[in-house]
Parts: structure tokens; sequence; C-alpha cells
């Protein structure tokens, strides 16, 4: 469903994902978890592209949401004024001409016209709208995030009107459901300022929902939470996940990682540093940083 | 009192005429500087706008006005509209600082969570930036709009040596009567007018921020 290829970003000097790559399946609960600054935040923002990435790609259902990376696409590379300086110079070897390239990335800031060509034809085939893509991937934020010259009505039913993905009954009947569901069917008109955190954040997720999307992106959803409420935000995260709704998780709740999770990245430094099941991540850890990290936190 | 009739009115007239270029051009230039951050081909527009802003914020209005009046649109009976443009380009500066502060000021989360959900940058900064960035932008523009009206006297500036304009308080309480002890009493009629404007204009902005205050209020509630 979701496929990160190679991406790395960074901000000025300072490299933030170094290359990581992961495919996300339908259904799979995929909970990331890493110490303070390692980039976790910054890895599920690129999934969405609220961090544009500055090499390698984004996926979602098989259409390129982010620019394309000419150094995935051998078939780019190809045209590629080193390459043809290679083979004219009698290189033979196709895969070692192109991996040397890709090592040393040896494209330069303006190819040929043949080479731009060809790197359209990837977004003209496999591109889709990132405002559109987005659509199908909800995003809670660990600051909620709700629209404050809204009420909350207005909150759940302006976007999914407003592009047409709901008439304004039918977003207001699932409004309803939705609000009835999380027990605030009498806050609808209320403005966020007036509601508690715990509240706050249960209306983001539904606005989420109003959506429908394919799959949601949490980043520390509680982080922000006093205690007594964090409960009842992972309480409604957790109906979702046994409904089957896939869903990506940056958290610092372990046991909640522990229970939720179908899949458990740890990020260190930028990079992927361990992607396995929830027990072996929690009883049978390999990284020794993922065990420090692990020593400190349970 | 002639003098002063028409000395209240075109100072009132040239004002609001003033800050309604500059309202526009302001909000405008507002929105292309920071739409930079997001549309690339709004980088060069961008630098433009700066340009604009630094060299008006950074040079006094009168001699502002006296290279557009005399140099720039130095056309024969053009010279109030000369007057009238320059202030509304040189307000325009300044408001544009003033909205740019005020969506600037706006939670970044908001314009993230309208793109998380799929609405583009214009869709977002209109009808969930702007919206509480007026908050913010009111006061700033109240004061704009006073600033304004007292610095329109300077326009007997150019107005006196060239005859033509003669629409300012200023020039109308030195040519009214031209006797020594008549420059008090005019000077505080003259006086009493900004004043009683300038009083109203801020009781404007007041009932303006009072309204759109409303969501502030509800969270005192709770
Ligand atoms: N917009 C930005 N501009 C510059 N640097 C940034 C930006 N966003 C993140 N960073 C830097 O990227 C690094 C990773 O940040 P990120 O927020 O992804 O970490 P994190 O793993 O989510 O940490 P935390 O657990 O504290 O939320 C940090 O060094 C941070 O300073
Ligand atoms: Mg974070």
């Amino acid at each position: 469903m979701i496929n990160a290829k190679n991406i790395y970003k960074n901000f000025g000097k300072n490299e933030v994902i170094k290359n990581a790559s992961i495919d996300i399946e339908k259904g799979e609960r995929v909970v990331i978890i890493g110490p303070s600054g390692g980039g976790k935040s910054t890895f599920l923002r690129c999934l969405n592209l609220l961090e544009e990435v500055t090499r390698g790609e984004v996926w979602l259902d098989g259409k390129l949401i982010s620019k394309p990376d000419p150094y995935l696409h051998d078939e780019v590379l190809k045209y590629s004024d080193a390459y043809l300086r290679k083979t004219k110079r009698g290189e033979k070897d196709e895969d070692k001409i192109l991996s040397e390239i890709k090592e040393n990335r040896e494209l330069k800031k303006r190819e040929g016209i043949r080479f731009n060509k060809e790197l359209k034809k990837i977004s003209a085939n496999y591109g889709q709208d990132i405002n559109v893509a987005r659509r199908k991937m909800g995003m809670v934020f660990q600051q909620f995030n709700l629209f404050n010259n809204m009420t909350v009505m207005q909150n759940l039913v302006y976007v999914p009107v407003k592009l047409k993905i709901l008439s304004k009954a039918e977003a207001e009947k699932k409004a309803t459901e939705l609000l009835g569901r999380i027990n605030l069917s009498d806050k609808k008109d209320a403005y966020p300022a007036s509601l508690s955190g715990g509240q706050k954040q249960r209306v983001a997720i539904i606005r989420s929902l109003m959506m429908n999307p394919e799959v949601m992106l949490f980043d520390e959803p509680t982080s922000a939470l006093d205690p007594e409420m964090v409960g009842e935000v992972l309480s409604l995260i957790k109906e979702l996940a046994d409904e089957g709704m896939t869903m990506v998780i940056v958290t610092h709740e372990m046991g909640f990682a522990r229970e939720v999770a179908t899949r458990v990245l740890f990020i260190d430094g930028g990079a992927i540093a361990e992607d396995d099941s929830p027990e072996e991540i929690f009883t049978n850890p390999k990284n020794a940083r993922l065990k420090e990290f692990l020593s400190k936190v349970l | 009192m002639g003098y002063y009739f028409q000395g209240f009115l075109h100072t009132i007239i040239v004002t609001f005429i003033a800050v309604g270029i500059g309202l526009v051009l302001g909000f405008t230039v507002a929105i292309i500087k920071i739409s930079a951050g997001n549309y690339k081909f709004m980088k060069i527009p961008a630098i433009i706008c700066n340009i604009y802003t630094t060299v008006f914020r950074g040079t006094p209005v009168a001699l502002q006005l006296f290279i557009m009046v005399f140099a720039v649109f130095a056309i024969p009976g053009f010279k109030p509209a000369a007057a009238i443009i320059t202030f509304g380009i040189n307000s325009g500066a300044y408001v544009s600082e003033n909205i740019r502060a005020g969506i600037t000021s706006v939670d970044k989360g908001q314009m993230e969570a309208g793109r998380a959900m799929g609405l583009n940058w214009l869709q977002t900064m209109i009808r969930i930036i702007l919206p509480q960035a007026v908050k913010n932008i009111i006061p700033a523009i109240g004061n704009e709009m006073i600033a304004l009206l007292k610095e329109t006297s300077i326009i007997s500036m150019v107005g006196s040596t060239v005859g033509t304009l003669t629409f300012d308080l200023n020039f109308a309480s030195r040519t009214a009567y031209k006797t020594v002890t008549n420059y008090l009493a005019t000077g505080i009629i003259a006086a009493v007018f900004y004043l009683s404007v300038v009083y109203l204009m801020v009781f404007i902005v007041k009932i303006i921020e009072r309204k759109l205050g409303t969501d502030d209020k509800r969270k005192e509630y709770i």
C-alpha cells in the first residue's frame, strides 16, 4: 500500500533520514519507536509528503506521489550523460555502469533533453497529485490541530464536503454517527478551544475518519495529553485497529505499541535500525541501540 | 469656515481611498510573499514585493510624495490623484507587513492539518488560516489608518507650492485667517478634528475586535 523507496531527507547540513525504505501492506499496524530526535516524526511526515523528500520516492497504491527520483529508474539513467559517456568509451557491462552511476551519484544538475523526457514519462505514467493522495491518508498530530475557527461539526464536515467526497447531508449524518461513537454529540457546536485535550484528539481522529482513509498516520497522538486522558485516546485507536484499519503510529507508549502493533520499526539516527514483529522487538532485540533504548523506557 | 469644511472632507477622502488602496495592495503583497514558501513560481514576484516594501518603508513618505507628484506622475491636473496613490502605495507596504505578521502568527499546525486532509495551499489559506489571522491583523490595520490620517497633512507641502492642492487641514488652517492671533484658534480647531476622527476610528476598531474575539471568550467559560 505505502512504499517508501530509499528516502533521504536533510534540513541543511542535518541529515535526518538516511536512505530508509519500507513497504507497508494493507491491514498492517506499524508502530515506530526510537529515541528523541531520531527522525520518527520526519519519517512519518515523509510518507504523506508533509515533508518533501530530498531523495527517493514515496508510492501509494502503485502511484508515485513524490517527485520521481532518477536514481531509482535504470531506464532513465541510461540516457544520462555519464552512461552515454561510459558506453562510448567502450564499457560493456550495463549493470556495472549503472551501479557505478548510482554509487557515485554521477548525474549532473542538468541532464539532456532525452533524459528529462524519460523522467517525465515516469511522472506521467505513475504520478498522482499529492492532494488527491492525501485524502486516502489520515493524519493525527501530537498537537491535535483542529481548525480553531470552526466548530466541532464544521471541523468534521468541511473538508469532505469541500473536496466533494461526501454531500453535505451525508457528511452531517456521518459526523453525527462518529460523534455519538466517541460520546461527544453534545459538543458538536463547541469550538475546539472549549474542549479538553483528550476530547480534541478524539475529534481529530474522527475528523480523519470522515475522509474514509485507507491508512492512518499517528504522530505521538497522546504525548500532549494529561495522563488521565491518554486512555480514552488509546482505546479509540485500538478500536480502529480491531476494525482492520491500516496504521502507522509513532509513540512512546510501549505497552500500547506491543498490544496494537503487527510490526515495529526502531528508528535511530535517521535509519530503520530494526524492523520486526513486536514479540521479537520487545523480547529478543538484536540491535545494541534498541537494547539500550528498551532498557531505558521499559 | 468653507476652508475647514473642505479640509475635513478632503482629509477623510484621501485617507479613505489611500487605506483602500493600501489594504488591497498590502493583502496581495502579503499573500505573494507567503505563497513563495509553497509555490516556486512565486519566488520572483516575492522578490519584487520585498523590494517594494523595503523601498517604501525605508524612505520618508514626504520624499515619496515629492518624487511621485513632481516626477513620476507629473501630469497636469493629476496632482491630487498622484498624492492619493502615493499614500496608498506607502500604506500598502506597511499593511502588507501587518498582514504577513498576522498570518505567520497562526499556528503552523493549522496549515499542516488542512494540507494533510487534501486541501491545497490556497484553500487552506483562505478558509482556515486567514479567518484566524484577521483577529491579529485588525488592531495593526487600525493603527495604520490612524497614522495615515495624520500623515496626509503633509500633502500641504506639495499642495501649497503648486497651488492646486488645497485640501488638507493644516493648509486650511494656515490660509483661513492670516492673522497671528488666529493661528492658535485655527490650530485648535484642526486638532479637535483630528482627535475626534482618530477617536472614532479607535472606537470602530474596538467594536470589530470585540466581535472577532468570540472564539476566545468561549474558552473563558470552561
Ligand atoms: N523543520 C525542520 N527543520 C530543521 N530541522 C528539523 C525540522 N524537523 C525536524 N528537524 C530535525 O530533524 C531531527 C529529527 O527530528 P524528528 O522530529 O523527526 O525526531 P523524532 O524522532 O520525531 O523525535 P521526538 O521523539 O522528539 O518527537 C532533529 O534533529 C530535528 O531537529
Ligand atoms: Mg516526533
